[in-house]
């Protein structure tokens, strides 16, 4: 006979990868955690909650393996990795980071605007290379101030960009679904009329259907060749080799890209362009940013299992 | 501008010598060989009427004598240091200078170093570039930058610019100045190690003077601390160099956003290697924007002198500090800009115009000039609004011009400075307690002592005549008031 496990009694959680040491630390004794991958029969048919590290995908399959699930607490602020329409077809709520990232995402992608315009990386590349001393001054580069910023998805992280870039005196517009009421922005009804009015386009929508590589060759030429797109949204929002492209022949003046269709991989172009500058998805990675998601993802938890309400959820 | 003949020193900007080209006769000093130059000067001599410098090759005495025919020097720079100053008021040689173009591009500058710094934009861009993302994985933690505590060592125009852009990103502000501003959403702290202590990014963005050199030492740096963040957009002599350095190999300092240093263009080695500084070479203003923003105030500097109509950015000038810009103080503002002086001011906020320089503090706008006028109303707020203070920052070179009303000087303090040669001199047509005017004025050689006539010509007085009896006319008409206060 088997000793009954600590863990008898707890609420079963079923995870389709490990979680992080910080989540693992914080949900420690709470929850019986139980891998996708070896979770039985029995785990299958218990099953009410899924917790999804990072952008782990979470398949029709995965749904269909759990009859009792509920909800599934994603990690992340976009859901785009979990399949929705098996989830809205079961009734099975979505949770995600709720607003916690958003400081962070509008922090970098403000510093990305900065970083391209000013070309920040590519002096710091000329001076750590000794070339000021040799080839003197580093060549003009273009200014933040009073540039028009686009912002596509005017939601939490959006309204923060632009908040933060209307200090530095950029004149501020966006598109969205629909016009917000109490934005102070100008709205344009499609991505392209927005990109034309435009000196940088900052991407900071969820990714969908409607939205998928919604920036095109189309929307890049709007921009034009003095252009910058910045994109801390989804690598998805942009036609990547497009994008890789437009930058080539000049047709778009410059890029901040923390996000790519197919990471970890980044197009090589990219590599050898002094216009760009390029990141690896980790504009919310912070301790603070980590906290807050360790603190909603515990909320929602123990408001499932509590039967109130949840506090991040997604509309689906 | 046709026949104005113009020197250009050097090939300081594709657009303004493009401009120049096209709308004057220009002539290029460095087409002729460096030994040759006097030999150039001295056949275009009797041509060249303007001379355009810059922040790196100035004019000297010996250029002003060799060009007898030179009304004008137009400078494409802020600082006009290299200009011999001096030798242009001897000749009579008008001088101008590109005032206050840089200051968003240095603030856009320091806030984008701050976020760089902390979330180490530059080394994750190396890293993806080097491929590493796909090999070792993601790159590694950062710290947020909304919400830290921003510490700003000078709250001048580029110090207010940079707190501006702070505060978008909920960060919390303190500075250190000479004195208290009046900002009472920014913590003062009278002390840098104070400052440095209760921040965790400090911002220098002073003015470089014998006081403020290396006013970042060891203790600034201790005091700000191994979690702390050192951004610097004003001078690398600000800051102790070998201090800095040592601090950020040995982890006391947490890292640092660097825009200057002590001896440019060369940047330490040593930090070459570190992974927790951002370095970028004294691009501060160097955007296209900027300079052609630049060029055109030479442009225009240079028509205004052609065409016999005020300069836009005088330098040559003294410096005229007007508290107040209303009716009365635009007015001197327009009649001193005639002997191209630089016009400053004060008032609570920002006025809208562009030629004349906003100080948000009257400590700032004494400091920044050599004569002071009061053309302020009296109220509570204006009441002693040159204080002891106000009368030191504008020291023993300055002028007091007191046309306002008595009680907006503090008349005792400024007594006192003039005795004590704090304060240069004073003309004044106000007092304190008229008709009586402080004894100790009297035997003084460097005041000028009017009795409230500002207003005293036949011509103002039977206007305002007029004015009193057209108002009673409306009245008793049941007409509008001419000029209703109440």
């Amino acid at each position: 006979m088997v000793a009954p496990s600590p863990d008898a009694g707890k609420p079963l959680v079923i995870l389709p990868r490990p979680l992080y040491p910080e989540f693992a630390a914080a949900l420690d004794g709470r929850f019986r955690f139980v891998l996708a991958a070896d979770a039985d029969e029995g785990n299958a048919a218990e099953a009410r909650a899924v917790l999804v590290p990072a952008l782990t995908p979470v398949s029709a399959d995965l749904v269909a393996r759990l009859p009792k699930l509920e909800i599934v607490v994603a990690t992340s602020t976009g859901v785009d990795h979990i399949d929705l329409d098996a989830c809205r077809r079961r009734g099975i709520s979505v949770t995600n980071a709720g607003e916690v990232f958003s400081p962070d995402v509008a922090d970098y992608a403000v510093g990305l605007v900065v970083a391209v315009l000013r070309r920040v990386a590519a002096a710091e590349a000329y001076l750590r290379r000794g070339r000021w001393a040799a080839d003197g001054d580093y060549p003009l580069a273009t200014k933040v101030s009073g540039k028009r910023v686009g912002i596509v998805g005017l939601g939490s992280i959006g309204g923060l960009v632009a908040r933060r870039l209307a200090a530095f005196g950029c004149v501020i517009a966006y598109n969205s679904r629909s016009p917000k009421a109490s934005a102070p922005y100008k709205f344009y009804p499609s991505v392209r009329e927005l990109a034309a009015e435009s000196d940088v386009l900052v991407l900071s929508c969820a990714l969908t259907e409607e939205t998928r590589r919604m920036v095109g060759r189309e929307v890049m030429e709007a921009l034009g060749k003095g252009g910058v797109l910045v994109n801390v949204g989804r690598g998805g929002l942009v036609d990547e080799a497009e994008l890789v492209r437009c930058l080539r022949e000049g047709v778009l003046g410059g890029a901040g890209l923390d996000v790519y269709e197919n990471e970890p991989e980044v197009p090589p172009e990219l590599w050898g362009m002094d216009n760009v500058v390029l990141s690896d998805h980790r504009a919310v990675i912070t301790p603070e940013s980590i906290q807050g998601v360790v603190d909603v993802v515990k909320a929602n938890l123990d408001a499932f299992f509590s039967g109130k309400p949840l506090v991040s959820q997604v509309q689906l | 501008m046709d026949s104005l003949g113009v020197l250009l020193v050097a090939p300081m900007n594709a657009y303004l010598e493009q401009e120049l080209d096209r709308r004057c006769r220009l002539f290029r000093l460095w087409e002729s060989p460096a030994d040759r130059r006097d030999d150039y000067l001295r056949a275009h001599a009797s041509s060249i009427r303007a001379v355009v410098p810059y922040a790196h090759q100035g004019v000297d005495a010996a250029m002003i004598d060799a060009l007898p025919s030179l009304e004008i020097v137009s400078s494409f720079s802020v600082g006009i240091d290299r200009i011999d100053l001096d030798a242009c008021r001897r000749r009579g040689v008008r001088v101008t200078n590109t005032p206050d173009v840089l200051t968003d591009d240095v603030a856009d500058l320091a806030v984008g170093l701050a976020i760089a710094a902390l979330r180490k934009i530059p080394q994750a861009d190396r890293y993806v570039r080097a491929g590493k993302w796909k090999s070792k994985g993601d790159f590694t933690l950062t710290t947020r930058f909304s919400g830290k505590r921003v510490g700003i060592l000078g709250l001048g125009r580029i110090g207010l610019a940079v707190a501006k852009r702070a505060e978008a990103f909920d960060c919390p502000i303190s500075y250190h100045s000479r004195s208290e501003k009046p900002f009472p959403k920014y913590k003062f702290y009278p002390n840098v190690v104070d400052l440095a202590a209760n921040c965790d990014v400090l911002v220098v963005a002073c003015s470089l003077n014998p006081e403020t050199r290396h006013i970042v030492n060891r203790k600034v740096i201790d005091a700000l601390g191994p979690e702390g963040v050192l951004i610097n957009i004003a001078r690398g002599a600000h800051v102790d160099e070998p201090e800095l350095i040592s601090a950020l190999l040995e982890k006391r300092l947490g890292g640092a956003g660097l825009d200057v240093f002590e001896d440019e263009p060369f940047a330490p080695e040593q930090l070459f290697e570190l992974d927790n500084v951002v370095l970028v070479p004294h691009v501060g203003s160097d955007t296209e924007e900027t300079c052609r923003a630049m060029a055109d105030l030479v442009l225009q500097n240079l028509e205004a002198h052609a065409l016999n109509q005020p300069l836009l950015t005088p330098f040559s000038g003294k410096r005229v500090g007007i508290i107040g810009l209303g009716r009365i103080g635009l007015a001197v503002a327009k009649r001193v800009e005639a002997f191209d002086c630089p016009v400053n001011y004060y008032q609570r906020t920002k006025q809208d115009h562009p030629g004349y320089t906003y100080y948000p503090s009257v400590v700032e706008l004494a400091a920044s000039s050599d004569v002071l006028v009061v053309a302020c109303p009296l109220n509570e707020h204006t009441r002693h609004i040159v204080n002891r203070e106000v009368m030191e920052a504008l020291g023993p070179r300055g002028v007091l011009i007191n046309i306002g009303r008595g009680p907006h000087v503090d008349e005792a303090a400024m007594v006192a400075a003039l005795l004590d040669g704090r304060l240069g001199g004073a003309g004044l047509d106000v007092f304190e307690d008229e008709p009586n005017v402080p004894e100790a004025l009297l035997g003084m050689d460097n005041v000028v002592l009017v009795p409230h006539v500002g207003s005293a010509t036949h011509e103002t007085r039977t206007a305002m005549a007029d004015l009193v009896l057209g108002n009673l006319e409306a009245h008793v008409a049941g007409k509008p008031l001419l000029t209703q206060v109440v």
